[in-house]
């Protein structure tokens, strides 16, 4: 039926949109931020089931940033949805890792695909590589396997 | 091979700096042993001695061995000598000279070394003394020589000239005089391994070629605070970053981090983040964005968040 009336097409839905219009009030005038920052918000709270997500304004950055907590109880993570194609500044980083939560920093692709990536202050001990991690563990595997 | 004045101030001959090396040994070894000497190839700094590579090394500055080894030239697996650093490394062995004398380019070898240089002069002239002495003696023999040769000769045949020639032969050991000009002065122009006389020296570093760009003073300061934290680096060109950072020496350890370097301003592509972070996590090392700031360095660690 809407295929027939193309001259009266539907409203689009993320306008109208309660969260949208709520972000978009934020008024930090960066609407493409403000689009990526709605669809990140969408797949936390749909898809992650992620507790407590509201949008708040960060004048710095002229951006929407997003606060939530992926369990209830759990501490409060800060997420920056950022557009993929842009770019962006060590500094513009730091002023949100210096707030002291851990951040996430989310790259929204133009297909609305998205990557989280983690930042966190200083240096962060990556986890040991498996071969060395399981070097014990796979010469009993190998025992087991011959008895 | 005379005796003109000029030849005084050429490059000492190997025995006299031996001598000098022997005499100064005493205080000039400490000062001098813990020197790495750092050459330059247009401005890349390399080390070509062995020793220079291993103080290098408890230094902790890793550097690349570039050289092929002398038997196996047509591969490229295993390398030899020189050894390349990079511009922060040497720049770091550099400034480290400042404060525990440990490391010295070149360049100031013997500016301070005056009182070596006029006692170098002096041992210099001593030898050439002593070797004409030597020549004289050795003259006067061939002279001799050769008149006895004459004599012998004239004997047997008419009497009256050969007594001349004994006259002259008697007389010779008082009246023989060894022109300076005559005698002969050896010039060392060859010299094993890799030691350059001062002269040299001088001559082959006269200013120290690095270029110091924006981006060379951010990766510097970076480097320098890594090291001073105790961290090994070694060049990450293959995971697309400026460091590979090693919690101990790399011969033993795994990288943990993948430095950047980027000023705080410097504006990043996220696709460039996304794309650094993934390989990353690949290969199971944290990114590292390093920024100078105010005299310190601020570091934030990205980590993929295995948020599928």
């Amino acid at each position: 039926m809407d295929e027939a009336n193309p001259a009266n097409p539907p409203p689009n839905w993320i306008q109208q949109h309660t969260v949208y219009q709520e972000l978009m009030r934020l008024e930090v005038g960066d609407s493409v931020q403000v689009h990526a920052a709605f669809l990140v918000y969408m797949d936390l709270t749909e898809v992650r089931k992620w507790k407590d997500v509201v949008g708040v304004s960060c004048p710095e950055l002229q951006a929407v940033l997003l606060e939530g907590r992926e369990k209830e109880g759990e501490s409060v993570q800060m997420i920056y949805p950022l557009p993929s194609h842009r770019s962006i500044k060590h500094r513009e980083l730091r002023s949100i890792l210096d707030r002291g939560s851990p951040m996430l920093l989310c790259a929204v692709a133009s297909d609305s695909t998205l990557v989280y990536q983690r930042l966190c202050d200083g240096f962060l001990t990556p986890d040991p590589p498996v071969d060395i991690q399981d070097q014990g563990r796979r010469q009993h595997r190998k025992r087991r396997l011959q008895t | 091979m005379d005796g003109d004045p000029a030849v005084m101030k050429v490059p000492r001959s190997s025995s006299v700096e031996v001598k000098e090396d022997m005499d100064t040994k005493s205080e000039k070894q400490a000062t001098r042993d813990a020197l790495i000497d750092i050459s330059f190839c247009g401005s890349t700094p390399m080390l070509w001695k062995v020793s220079d590579m291993k103080k290098c090394r408890s230094e902790g500055v890793i550097g690349a061995l570039v050289g092929s080894l002398a038997r196996q030239p047509r591969q490229n697996v295993r390398l030899g000598r020189p050894l390349e650093l990079r511009p922060e490394e040497a720049l770091l062995l550099l400034e480290k000279e400042k404060s525990t004398a440990a490391v010295r380019l070149d360049t100031q070898q013997d500016c301070e070394d005056e009182e070596a240089h006029s006692e170098a002069v002096r041992l210099y002239e001593a030898g050439l003394e002593s070797s004409y002495q030597e020549q004289c003696v050795l003259a006067l023999e061939d002279k001799k020589k050769t008149l006895n040769r004459v004599m012998n000769e004239k004997e047997n045949g008419t009497e009256g000239s050969g007594s001349a020639v004994r006259e002259r032969l008697e007389a010779l050991d008082q009246s023989f005089s060894f022109p300076w000009s005559a005698m002969a002065v050896q010039l060392c122009t060859a010299r094993s391994g890799f030691s350059h006389c001062p002269e040299e020296r001088s001559f082959h570093s006269t200013d120290c070629p690095m270029p110091r760009d924006e981006h060379l003073n951010t990766r510097f300061s970076v480097y320098r605070d890594l090291r001073n934290k105790g961290y090994y680096l070694t060049s990450a060109g293959k995971f697309g970053g400026d460091f590979l950072v090693y919690p101990g020496d790399p011969l033993r350890f795994h990288a943990h981090y993948i430095a950047l370097c980027v000023s705080l301003d410097e504006e990043m592509p996220v696709c460039d983040i996304l794309a650094i972070a993934r390989l990353g996590s690949n290969v199971k090392k944290t990114v590292l964005l390093c920024s100078p700031q105010e005299g310190d360095v601020v570091y934030s660690s990205l980590q993929w968040s295995s948020m599928v």
